[in-house]
């Protein structure tokens, strides 16, 4: 991989896959490098005059507007997610009802539940830092981004989940109902937005 | 304690008002190059470097997003060619809404510099009609 293919990928590793016009941004900074190569540059002044990769990405970002998820969207969402984790862990704690001794089928309960809860926050944290959306978001066209739009990093997909760890999701999630961007106290935390997907295809953690 | 040189001090203001001015007529500036006919993004700083006698520049990293938000908001329209050597270059060129978007913001420019220069104890250019 050439220098210059470097750079561009690291452009578009801060853009989300939705981002309008992503392949074309590519294509037209390939060219420009080339154009300014053929005339004479080096390859490392062309660069050092488009710019940091994370700032140019986010100058073509701050074109693109976000439009903050509404309450009841982001509700049916997480309510999605959970009827998944709900309806995979089901299964196993009505099996055991069979299988496992009845003193002790409370405590079997109780362990799928723990399971359920730590496979929940898991795959909420991995599924918003990887692709920005969990399964509930991706069905009702919603995202997960940083405040100006490029995809999240993995420490704040941690602390968007901490209400619930902490047991404070519902005065989080009361924050949502007044603020202008409809985000909970933790999303202003960690400098996270929730908001409609721009295109078919969801954010992507490069 | 530390010690600021007053000099590099303003130097620095300076350099951020100017910064400041450019980055807020940057869409002008743009709109302004493409009007005589389509361009691509390495001609229109070309085109500004020789038209204002290098008084004026702008930075490739600052360039393309101010294109990418022009053709966004319908200002532009692009086509793309592949010369020779392979590689495709995008052409842009202004649409009747981006005319009428440079009317309005030379408008604006004209009224604003104006009043600046008024401000300043400098007489107005004359209108050119």
């Amino acid at each position: 991989m050439t220098t210059s293919d470097d750079y561009i990928n690291r452009v578009l590793s801060f853009l989300p896959r939705a981002t309008p016009m992503r392949a074309q941004i590519a294509v037209e900074l390939r060219g420009h490098i080339e154009e300014r190569v053929a005339h004479g540059q080096s390859v490392d002044n062309v660069l050092r005059q488009l710019g940091d990769p994370a700032l140019l990405a986010e100058s073509y970002l701050s074109a693109v507007p976000l439009e903050p998820a509404s309450f009841p969207a982001r509700a049916r969402a997480k309510l999605l997610d959970i009827a998944l984790v709900v309806a995979i862990a089901a299964p196993p704690a009505a099996l055991s009802w069979f299988v496992v001794p009845g003193e002790w089928f409370p405590f079997v309960i109780l362990a799928v539940g723990a399971a359920g809860s730590v496979g929940f926050c898991v795959y909420t944290v991995l599924a918003e830092y990887w692709t920005g959306q969990t399964f509930g978001k991706r069905v009702f066209g919603l995202q997960v981004v940083r405040e100006s739009g490029a995809p999240i990093g993995l420490g704040q997909a941690i602390v968007r989940l901490l209400p619930v760890t902490l047991q404070i999701y519902w005065i989080d999630v009361l924050f949502a109902l007044f603020t202008d961007k409809r985000q909970r106290a933790f999303e202003m935390l960690s400098k996270t937005r929730v908001v409609r997907a721009s295109g078919a295809q969801p954010a992507v953690h490069v | 304690m530390a010690v600021t040189n007053k000099a590099d001090d303003r130097d620095d203001g300076r350099r951020g008002i100017e910064r400041e001015l450019k980055r807020g007529s940057l869409e002008l500036i743009v709109l302004h190059l493409l009007a005589p006919g389509e361009a691509y993004g390495y001609e229109i700083v070309d085109k500004l470097t020789a038209e204002t006698d290098g008084n004026l520049g702008v930075t490739d990293g600052t360039l393309y997003p101010v294109l990418y938000r022009l053709e966004r908001a319908g200002f532009v329209e692009v086509r793309w060619e592949t010369p020779a050597r392979g590689v495709p270059r995008k052409y842009y060129r202004l649409t009747d809404a981006g005319r009428n978007e440079l009317a309005v913001l030379t408008r604006e420019w004209t009224t604003f510099a104006d009043a600046m220069a008024r401000l300043l104890g400098q007489p107005p250019k004359p209108q050119e009609n």
